[in-house]
């Protein structure tokens, strides 16, 4: 069954998981061994069933108020200038014209402010002078009465250039002769290369050993193509400087308030509990609001300059121009596997493409180098990868954070080892995946793993055998493909601390309010939050809020990042459910008086062995009665994951995912057209927290991941981005989409809230892999870059004389 | 430019510059924020509004041409006694809704949909229901419980 | 956007309003589907728009059965295309163009005669309407009217023969001789929906009721500066029977249509593309 109908006819879950290998009739597979999960209650009556969003009639009527939306008095608005070509040096700026048209207020160029670089390496100048290193470059901004003044003020300002030959090809950049791109880079002392600016490396196990046991070694370069976020919602903030008491608020789409409130803080020469981060409504996060950006000091420049709040709206041209992208790679993967198909090691060499800048893009790596040397079990792994400035723009943070890429390198070169040791795909797959208990090489610790019930349930669920002996003749040639994944489940350890608090308030008529240092970006952390406490205290969703928006208000957190919101917010507001109902359990004891600590909680009630009281009347004895206290309590929740050695090694998360898909497609040998006809997704989730959100990460990254795959790509030329619109970068459309069938693996990972594990990210990163799986499946031509686009599979059929599927020869290289 | 036009059932007579574009008279001179800027150049839908019953992008409709037209927002869905739409209703019930910033448009666009599905006595195909909304972008969903909650409207 | 409008009700004020304002920079839009993405990028201080979407007159407005005909006002929307039901039996092809064009909210605004004027070699409907050997009415505000094939209307690249005074009012398609059609748009693109045609390829062949090609019209778009009507190609049709068609004479039709192809590279595909997949389709649209 799957989850679309399993929300349909939800019942409570099984309380006792089912033994491992065993598929239960339904679509939920449980595995492992049940645990005292924290706080878990004996029967769930919230949990596992389906609830719709807790703001969702806000966002459904058009009341939710987004940052395009908020409008202040005498507010201003803010336009950039950015950079006219990609590298360049600034001869002269002259703003002379453009302060003279009515309406400007003010402009601001690198010689107006005292600020520091930002970015994760501090290579990055918030405005620039001198050098131009990327088309997105600021060079000045204006804040004016109106956006069209703001924007016309913009195209007054004359700036002259010397024209440089930029580096746009990262193997260009490494090269001796190669210029210097990015003056603050510190890649010649750091990496002995004056353009790298970041590289990991990593290993365990004895490479030569095992690469003398392979049978079969194949060795493949793949390439990775830039894509972007596009979220619906355009890059905006407002930005208000009370010049009193030098305090800034802003209202940003920020996805990490707090790390951000220090990184503007720190970009402006500010004290960070000056500064308010307030998050509006997000229209859409994916990754793209991990990084400050620019635009962002600006807008506050802008508003200590003129004395007035001020506004900046990306058009949507340059939102593709000036956000974040996915990080462009080209991945050397070698592996090998012995004559059982039992695999060997993995070597892997990569370059990115870092573009002028270095944004927590750079650090993608650090996720890409668990899946080399933990997805499957591999005794030996060799990793580098120079991240190498270039003069294109810089890429960010992006939903699967590399783990796109490196997945997509991975399952091709298995499927090629399977290919020629003339082996079946399932089978080596089978045979070489993870299970419960592991440690991995790099020291990963697998309490829970569903990775072999996934991929046993997505091969038995899309009919794999059947699409294999089918005919394969005529126009349109259909193939299967198979991808799996590993992720982070329970947070990762990247910072000093990688928690969150909650602060719970029970008023005086039983209404709690929820203070979480967790964002709501649009996933719907928000409603698995007041599951929780509608689960664990028995207050009805309507008289629960989450407050979650403000910085001055809520306690720390690190963001949303590494699919951990559920996992840690949940772990934290399950501590905080814990301590508040120890202060009511006491009161009500004392009230009542029993001696208990066992009070049921149920419907806006505690119940003892027939006696009840009122969850409001509880709190307003605690109130107004002696000795007089709120029913308030704090809690902070840090995952038991640890800070990796310096060679990367240690238990970075506090669980891990695994899921696999299965993908079928057909392929129109006369446009060249690769349409997906089904997903089969099976995830390792720890459990179902609330079905109908769960799905809905699942088909929304499912379709991201598609697109990746397919007809996602920002194409440049010598750093000018050719398609900044949504016309000419290919989103999926409804009528792209295919049927999405679900099933997710329970494992009830102790550590997760009910066993829960972060899934968030998952559902797109085995996709692209899946799908050139089944590309070549179809076609007996394989792709070893993204986009598989039309033109390239009708320049690869009109090469290749078409061959039979089951081919074990690869005599196309595309 | 004097133009006369209804919305959300109320007349309303404003005076507006003639190159004004609808979405700009809704959201910055009426002040109605539930229409959404995705792209400003008609090719996302997020701004999608129904004029004498059709939907259509308010960001390439010029204001002066709703001049004696009824035009509905999302803000005209809707009443006190029932505040949703069954639109909206079915949306909220299949988890349509992520960031909800296509949300309004998707809304509008399945509204004019149904109207029309309903006064021809059609009850559309699922793939006809996934080509009524090929003009409205989501990031969020891979449409697929917006799908299902357009297919819920029809079904009833 | 800073530009004037007038907004002709009538014809006679739309031709007032084009006379008067010949020494004036002026543009007409009616849709403008494409015309408000254009006045975004560009300065329109001083422009004049003549706004067509207030005019009423069916000449313009209406899809008009005659006895030779059927004649489709310029002002027509592509979603009343879709709707009208003589379009939908008599015309495949230019009911199928219309669906497949951008989305319901553009459709529900985009004119026949924008589609036309705009003149871009991937113009759905216009290629269609050049399958099916339409004719533009042209009028123009000194009174006069004037007929051209809409294949030779169009004169290049972003080109007409319609002359500043001149605005086309609508278009004949001439009746089927018989009932029996092979008709059909075939559409190109990188996803399913909101495109713009890579390849396109628009047939209408009439046949009698043993499948023998009597009348024929296909046209390719955006493999050339303009729609091509494939004259050659159609001509070898003439006379096959489509249920018999060999593979050599669709792959000899294939080439011919492909001698019309001269097409660019852009970042949407490579000329090599376009013409590989304008050949691979051509040979498809016979069936089986």
């Amino acid at each position: 069954m799957l989850l679309r109908q399993f929300i349909k006819n939800s019942s409570n879950p099984p309380l006792t998981p089912p033994k491992e290998g065993k598929l239960p009739p339904f679509g939920r597979v449980g595995v492992g061994q049940t645990s005292n999960f924290k706080t878990m209650k004996k029967e769930l009556n919230i949990i596992g069933k389906s609830h719709q969003k807790l703001d969702g009639k806000e966002r459904v009527s058009g009341k939710a108020v987004y940052g395009h939306d908020i409008e202040l008095p005498n507010m201003l608005h803010g336009s950039i200038l950015r950079a006219k070509y990609p590298c360049a040096e600034i001869i002269s700026i002259d703003t002379s014209k453009a302060l003279t048209l009515e309406g400007v207020e003010c402009i601001i160029t690198a010689n107006d402010v005292d600020v520091n670089n930002i970015g994760y390496k501090r290579d990055h100048p918030i405005l620039k002078k001198g050098t131009v290193n990327c088309n997105r470059d600021e060079i000045a901004a204006v804040a004016a009465q109106t956006k069209e003044i703001a924007d016309k003020a913009i195209q007054l300002i004359e700036v002259k250039y010397k024209i440089k030959e930029g580096v746009y090809d990262p193997f260009e950049a490494l090269k001796e002769t190669a210029p210097r791109i990015n003056e603050f880079g510190k890649g010649a002392e750091q990496f002995g290369n004056k353009n790298v600016a970041e590289y990991f490396h990593y290993e365990h196990g004895n490479l030569a050993e095992q690469k003398a046991k392979s049978k079969v070694i194949v060795k493949k370069r793949y390439e990775l193509p830039r894509v972007t976020h596009a979220c619906m919602a355009t890059s905006n903030i407002t930005a208000e400087f009370n010049n009193f008491d030098g305090r800034l608020t802003l209202w940003s789409s920020t996805q990490v308030p707090f790390l951000y409130q220090r990184d503007i803080a720190h970009a402006l020469k500010m004290e960070p509990s000056k500064i308010r981060v307030i998050q509006p409504i997000i229209g859409g996060g994916f990754g793209s609001k991990l990084d400050m950006h620019p635009f962002e000091p600006i807008c506050v420049l802008l508003a200590k300059k003129s004395g007035k709040p001020v506004q900046i709206l990306y058009s949507r041209e340059e939102e593709f121009l000036a956000s974040p992208t996915r990080q462009p790679m080209v991945i050397d993967l070698t592996t090998g596997c012995d004559e059982n198909g039992k695999f060997t090691f993995r070597e892997v060499e990569i370059i990115k493409d870092n573009g002028a800048y270095t944004s927590w893009g750079a650090t993608t790596p650090f996720v890409m180098m668990q899946s080399y040397s933990s997805l499957y079990q591999v005794p030996a792994c060799k990793f580098d990868s120079h991240a190498v400035y270039t003069n294109n723009p810089f890429a960010g943070s992006f939903r699967g954070y590399g783990n796109p890429q490196a997945t997509f390198s991975i399952e091709s070169n298995i499927d090629l080892m399977a290919e020629e040791l003339g082996m079946d795909k399932r089978e080596i797959r089978l045979i070489n995946a993870n299970y419960k208990g592991e440690i991995t090489g790099q020291g990963l610790h697998f309490k829970t793993c569903g990775a072999i019930p996934a991929l046993k349930t997505v091969i038995e669920k899309s009919n794999y055998d059947k699409i294999m002996a089918a005919p394969n003749t005529g126009r349109y040639k259909r193939g299967v493909g198979l991808g799996s994944m590993l992720h982070v489940g329970g947070g990762a350890k990247i910072y000093r601390s990688d928690g969150c608090g909650t602060t719970l308030k029970l008023d005086d008529y039983g209404y709690l309010t929820i203070v979480t240092g967790s964002n709501e970006i649009g996933q719907g952390s928000e409603t698995v939050l007041a599951m929780i406490a509608m689960e664990e205290l028995g207050i009805p969703k309507e008289k629960i809020k989450v407050i979650n928006t403000d910085t001055d208000v809520k306690p720390w957190d690190v963001g949303v990042h590494a699919s951990r919101t559920s996992f840690v917010a949940g772990n934290s507001l399950l501590g905080a459910i814990k301590l508040i109902k120890e202060k009511l359990n006491n009161k009500a004891s004392q009230l009542l008086n029993v001696k208990t600590n066992e009070w049921e909680y149920k419907d806006g009630s505690m119940l003892f062995n027939g006696q009840e009281i009122k969850l409001d009347k509880v709190a307003r004895e605690m109130h107004f009665a002696s000795p007089h206290e709120l029913c308030t309590v704090n809690y902070f929740y840090e995952p038991p994951s640890r800070f990796q050695d310096k060679d990367f090694k240690g238990d970075v998360s506090g669980n891990y995912a695994f899921a696999s898909q299965a993908i079928e497609v057909e392929v129109d040998t006369v446009t060249g057209n690769v349409q997906v006809l089904n997903v089969h997704v099976s995830q390792d989730v720890g459990r179902v927290l609330n079905p109908i959100g769960l799905q809905g990460q699942m088909e929304g990254g499912l379709a991201t991941g598609i697109g990746y795959a397919l007809t996602e790509e920002m194409i440049y030329e010598k750093g000018i981005l050719k398609n900044p619109s949504f016309h000419g970068y290919k989103m999926l459309t409804s009528t792209d989409m295919p049927d999405v069938h679900f099933y997710p693996i329970e494992t009830y990972d102790e550590a997760g809230p009910y066993g829960s594990k972060g899934a968030g990210e998952a559902p797109l990163i085995p996709t692209a892999a899946a799908i050139a799986n089944a590309v070549s499946n179809a076609l007996g031509v394989r792709f070893y870059s993204l986009p598989i686009t039309a033109e390239k599979v009708l320049r690869a059929l009109s090469e290749k004389k078409l061959e039979t599927r089951n081919s074990k020869q690869e005599t196309n290289k595309i | 430019m004097i133009i006369t036009f209804k919305i959300n059932g109320e007349i309303k007579t404003q005076e507006i510059k003639s190159s004004l574009l609808l979405i700009d008279l809704i959201r910055d001179v009426l002040r109605l924020k539930g229409t959404k800027p995705g792209c400003l150049e008609g090719e996302c839908g997020a701004c999608s509004v129904i004029v004498n019953g059709a939907a259509i992008n308010s960001c390439m409709y010029l204001a002066i041409n709703v001049d004696g037209k009824e035009v509905t927002t999302i803000e005209g869905l809707g009443n006190n006694e029932n505040p949703l739409h069954q639109v909206q209703e079915k949306m909220l019930e299949n988890g349509a809704v992520q960031c909800g910033f296509c949300t309004s448009g998707m809304v509008m666009t399945t509204k004019a949909y149904s109207d029309k599905c309903i006064a021809e006595g059609i009850t559309p195909t699922r793939e006809e229901v996934k080509k009524s909304l090929e003009g409205n972008l989501c990031r969020c969903t891979g449409y697929a419980k917006i799908i299902d909650a357009a297919e819920a409207v029809y079904k009833k | 956007m800073n530009f004037e409008v007038i907004s002709p009700k009538t014809t006679p004020e739309l031709l007032n309003a084009i006379y008067d304002n010949q020494t004036e920079n002026f543009r007409i839009g009616a849709g403008f589907t494409d015309l408000i993405n254009q006045f975004k990028t560009q300065e329109t201080e001083g422009l004049i728009l003549i706004n067509l979407t207030q005019l009423k007159d069916d000449n313009f407005k209406l899809i008009i059965e005659n006895k030779t005909n059927f004649q489709i006002g310029a002002l027509t929307t592509a979603s009343e295309i879709i709707d009208n039901k003589s379009i939908k039996e008599n015309f495949p092809v230019l009911y199928q163009a219309a669906s497949k064009l951008a989305s319901t909210q553009i459709r529900n605004v985009a004119t026949v005669g924008g589609n036309i004027c705009n003149v871009s070699p991937s113009g759905d409907m216009t290629a269609a309407l050049i399958a099916l050997k339409a004719t533009c009415h042209i009028i123009d505000c000194d009174g006069n009217e004037r007929k051209e094939l809409l294949s030779s209307f169009i004169r290049g690249l972003k080109k007409t023969s319609l002359t500043k005074k001149e605005i086309i009012k609508n278009i004949t398609i001439p009746k089927n001789a018989g009932q029996n059609l092979k008709s059909g748009f075939e559409k190109v693109g990188s996803r399913k929906s909101m495109e713009i045609s890579i390849v396109s390829l628009a047939y209408h062949l009439q046949l009698t009721n043993d499948g023998i090609i009597t009348h024929a019209g296909v046209a390719c778009g955006a493999v050339a500066p303009t729609i091509p009507f494939t004259t050659s190609a159609c001509e070898f049709l003439i006379e096959k029977n489509i249920n018999t068609i060999s593979e050599n004479d669709k792959e000899e039709f294939a080439i011919k249509v492909l001698e019309y192809a001269n097409p660019i590279s852009d970042i949407r595909a490579s000329d090599w593309y376009r013409k590989e997949v304008l050949f691979n389709v051509s040979k498809t649209i016979f069936g089986k």
